[in-house]
C-alpha cells in the first residue's frame, strides 16, 4: 500500500510515515496563514464597513516592509519599533487617502472604486521607487528570534513560531474591538444603516476614516512582519494581493472569523498541496476558491446576500 | 491646387527628414526598467549607454551615429514581444537587443524571427534560444544554462558532493538549468545522485515547504538557480532551520555572488555558498577591465557597481563591430559578420560560435567569504570558469 502511495506521491508517503515532517508542515501552514491573516483582516474589515474592495491594500503591505527596513536596518531602532512605525505610517497615509480620495467614491459604482484603488496602486508603486529605489533589500530577523526553538519533537524557527502566536492575538484584539467597544458597536451600526446613525448625531465619516486607518495599519504591520523572510522589492505586492483576495473570498468578505479560517485553510492547502503534488502548488489554492464559490458563493462565513447600498 | 502643392512640399520635407535620420543606426533595446526588474534594467542601461557614447564619441560607425530606442520589457514576455514589434514596425529600429528573463528572451527572439531582424540576447540564459528555438536572426552574447550547469557540476565534483538536492524556479530558466546540470553531472561526476527536484513558482514568497523537504532528504549539496530576491527570501527562511550549516555547499547559478545580493544581505548572507557572477567590482582581470569598471562607477555614482553593465556593453560592441565589418545594417550582412566574430570585451576576448550563435561567455565562480575591509561577503578565491562543454 505504502509503495503504491510512494509511486503516486513521494511527498505524501513521507507525510504519512514521518510525523515530525508532517508536524513541521503544519507549523509552516499556520505561520504562513497567520501572516496572511493579519494583512487580509485589514482588507476584509475595510470591505465590511466601507464596501470598497481596496486593491491598494497590497501596496500598503509593501510600504510596511520598506518602512521597517528604513527604521530597523537603516536607523538601527529595535525591530518592533520598526513594525509599529510601519503600522503608524500606513495609518497616516490611509487617513490622507480616505479624507481626500475615498470619500468621493462611496456612492459610486464598484467599477469606479476599483479604478481609483488601482490608480493608487500605480502611484504608490512609483512613489516607493522614488523613495527606496529599485533594488531588493534584506531585513534581518530581530536578534531574539534569529534562531530556532526546541519544541521537543523538532526544532522550528523562532520567528515563525512568533507569527503563529501573534496571529490569534490580533484576531482576539480585533474581535474585542468589534464586540466590546463603543467604536465597534458604532462601526457595526454604520454597516447596517448609516443614514440612521448620522441622524442620531454620530459622526459617520469619522467612523469610516478610523476603519480605513485600522485596516491599512494592519497591512503595514503585516508587511513589516513579512519583511525578514520576504525581502522588500518593487512588485512584492502583486502575489500578496491575490493571496489576500483568495483568503477573504473563501472566508466571506467582511467576516473576521472567515478571514482567519480562510487564511489557515490557504496555508494548509498551499503547504500540504505542495508536498503531495509539487507541480500544483498554486492550483490547490484556486481549487479551494473554486469549490467554495460553487458551494457557498458568499464564502464560508459570509452572508448570502451581499450587502450593497 | 495650392493644397496639393503644400502637401507635396510637406511630403518632400518628411522624406528629407527621414533620409537625414537614416544616417543614424537605431538600436532597439529592451530591459525591464519598471517593477521588480528595474534593479537589473537600470544598470544594464548604464552599460548600454556607455558603449553607445564611446562609439559615437569616436565618430560613430563609418560616420553613422548610434541612437538608442529603449522600451520597458517589464519582465513580461507578452509586454516585451509587443514592445519589440512596435520598435520594429513603428520606430524602424535596425536591431533588437537586451532582454533579461529567459521567458522574455524567447518572446523577443520570436519577434526577431517573424520580422527578420537581428536580435542580440545580452542577458537571457535559457538554452532553448540557441538550440531548439535557434533561428538565423538570434544571437546570444551572455552565458547560457548549459555553461552554467556545467560549471556547477565541476564544482560539485571538486568539493566531493555525493547527494544533490536541486531547487529551481518553475519557468524556462530554472528547468533548463536543471537539465543542463544533470547532463553535466553525467559527464563530470556520474556517481553523484540528484535525490530531490523542487520547483517553486517564480515570485514565490514562502519557501518553508521546500526547505523542510531539503532538510529531510539528507543531501550534502544543494544546487539552485534562485536569483535576486528569490535567493534573499530563500536564504532568510532557510537559515533558521540551519540548512546552510548542514551541507557541504550551496552551489548556485543565477549570479547570487554578485555584489547586488551580497552587499544588501551583509551578515545575513548564509555560509557555504559557492556562486557565480559576470563582474565583481573588486576584481579586475586586466588594466582594460579596470578602466571599464572606473567608467561604469562614474556613470553609476558608486564604485560598488552592479554586474549587468558588462553584458549590455558587450552586446553593443558586438553589433557595432558587425556593422563596421559588413558595411551596413542589413540583417543578412550582420548575421554573416557575427558568425564566428571575436571581439575584445572588458573581461577578455569573446567569440560567437557560427553554428549555434552562442558567445563563449564564461563567468567568475567562487566561495563567498568574510574578508577584511568589506562589510559584506566577497568571492575569494575568484576563478574564471570558461564557457566550454567538454
Amino acid at each position: 500500500m505504502l509503495d503504491l502511495i510512494r509511486e503516486f506521491s513521494p511527498g505524501l508517503a513521507i507525510l504519512l510515515t514521518n510525523p515530525q515532517f508532517a508536524f513541521i508542515q503544519l507549523l509552516n501552514s499556520i505561520s504562513q496563514g497567520m501572516n496572511l491573516f493579519i494583512i487580509a483582516a485589514g482588507l476584509s474589515l475595510i470591505f465590511g464597513v466601507l464596501k470598497v474592495i481596496n486593491f491598494a491594500h497590497g501596496v500598503f503591505y509593501m510600504f510596511g516592509a520598506y518602512v521597517v527596513h528604513t527604521v530597523f536596518m537603516d536607523w538601527g531602532a529595535p525591530f518592533w519599533v520598526g513594525a509599529i512605525a510601519s503600522a503608524l505610517a500606513l495609518g497616516v497615509i490611509a487617513a490622507i487617502i480616505e479624507r481626500t480620495l475615498f470619500r468621493q467614491i462611496y456612492e459610486a459604482e464598484h467599477l469606479m472604486q476599483l479604478l481609483l484603488t488601482f490608480a493608487i496602486v500605480l502611484i504608490m508603486g512609483d512613489l516607493a521607487k522614488v523613495i527606496w529605489g529599485t533594488e531588493q533589500y534584506s531585513v534581518s530577523y530581530p536578534a531574539s528570534l534569529k534562531g530556532a526553538t526546541d519544541l521537543g519533537i523538532t526544532f522550528y524557527p523562532s520567528y515563525r513560531l512568533m507569527l503563529c502566536i501573534i496571529g490569534p492575538l490580533i484576531l482576539i484584539a480585533l474581535y474585542w474591538f468589534a464586540e466590546r467597544t463603543r467604536w465597534g458597536r458604532m462601526t457595526k451600526a454604520a454597516t447596517q444603516d448609516r443614514e440612521m446613525l448620522a441622524a442620531l448625531g454620530i459622526n459617520v465619516p469619522l467612523i469610516y476614516t478610523s476603519v480605513f486607518i485600522l485596516g491599512s495599519a494592519l497591512a503595514g504591520f503585516g508587511g513589516a512582519l513579512a519583511a525578514p523572510f520576504s525581502s522588500p522589492v518593487p512588485g512584492m505586492d502583486a502575489t500578496l494581493i491575490v493571496e489576500c483576495f483568495v483568503i477573504v473570498i473563501v472566508g466571506g468578505l467582511g467576516s473576521l472569523w472567515g478571514t482567519f479560517v480562510g487564511a489557515l485553510l490557504y496555508g494548509l492547502v498551499f503547504n500540504f498541496g505542495s508536498v503531495i503534488y509539487p507541480n500544483g502548488q498554486d492550483v490547490f489554492a484556486y481549487l479551494l476558491l473554486l469549490v467554495v464559490l460553487l458551494i457557498r458563493p458568499w464564502g464560508l462565513y459570509g452572508k448570502p446576500e451581499a450587502g450593497g447600498h | 491646387m495650392k493644397r496639393i502643392l503644400a502637401g507635396a512640399v510637406a511630403l518632400a520635407a518628411m522624406g528629407a527628414g527621414s533620409a537625414a535620420l537614416a544616417q543614424d543606426i537605431k538600436i532597439g533595446v529592451l530591459y525591464p526598467t519598471s517593477g521588480g526588474g528595474a534593479i537589473y534594467g537600470g544598470p544594464a542601461m548604464v552599460g548600454h549607454n556607455l558603449a553607445v557614447d564611446e562609439i559615437n564619441a569616436a565618430g560613430g560607425i563609418n560616420g553613422r551615429m548610434l541612437v538608442t530606442v529603449a522600451r520597458d520589457s517589464k519582465l513580461n514576455p507578452a509586454a516585451a514581444a509587443s514592445a519589440a514589434k512596435e520598435m520594429v514596425t513603428k520606430d524602424g529600429v535596425d536591431v533588437l537587443m537586451g532582454g533579461l528573463s529567459s521567458a522574455v528572451g524567447l518572446a523577443i527572439s520570436e519577434v526577431a524571427k517573424q520580422e527578420g531582424i537581428v536580435y542580440l540576447a545580452t542577458i537571457p540564459k535559457t538554452i532553448q534560444m540557441t538550440t531548439s528555438k535557434l533561428h538565423p536572426h538570434v544571437f546570444r552574447t551572455s552565458s547560457n544554462t548549459d555553461f552554467e550547469g556545467d560549471a556547477m557540476a565541476q564544482l560539485i565534483k571538486k568539493i566531493g558532493g555525493k547527494k544533490v538536492c536541486d531547487i529551481q524556479l518553475d519557468y524556462a530558466y530554472g528547468h533548463d538549468l536543471a537539465d543542463g546540470l544533470k547532463a553535466a553531472l553525467k559527464r563530470h561526476a556520474p556517481d553523484v545522485e540528484v535525490v530531490l527536484d523542487l520547483r517553486p513558482k517564480l515570485r514565490a514568497t514562502d519557501y518553508n515547504v521546500f526547505i523542510t523537504q531539503i532538510m529531510g532528504a539528507g543531501c550534502d549539496v544543494v544546487t539552485s538557480g534562485l536569483w535576486g530576491s528569490h535567493f534573499v527570501d530563500f536564504a532568510q527562511q532557510a537559515s533558521p532551520f540551519g540548512l546552510f550549516n548542514n551541507i557541504k555547499a550551496y552551489i548556485s547559478g543565477g549570479e547570487v555572488a554578485s555584489h547586488e545580493i551580497a552587499g544588501k544581505m551583509g551578515d545575513d548572507y548564509p555560509p557555504n555558498v559557492i556562486s557565480n557572477t559576470y563582474e565583481l567590482w573588486y576584481h579586475a582581470v586586466s588594466p582594460n577591465h579596470k578602466v571599464f569598471q572606473e567608467k561604469i562607477a562614474e556613470k553609476s555614482g558608486t564604485k560598488e557597481t552592479a554586474m549587468w553593465p558588462v553584458l549590455s556593453y558587450t552586446g553593443v560592441k558586438f553589433y557595432a563591430e558587425a556593422v563596421a565589418k559588413s558595411g551596413g545594417t542589413k540583417s543578412e550582412g550582420i548575421i554573416k559578420a557575427l558568425e564566428g566574430m571575436t571581439i575584445d570585451t572588458p573581461v577578455g576576448p569573446r567569440t560567437i560560435n557560427a553554428a549555434d550563435h552562442q558567445a563563449n561567455t564564461g563567468q567568475f565562480w567562487g566561495p563567498m567569504v568574510k574578508k577584511d575591509g568589506f562589510s559584506y561577503k566577497v568571492m575569494d578565491p575568484v576563478t574564471y570558469i570558461p564557457a566550454e562543454i567538454k
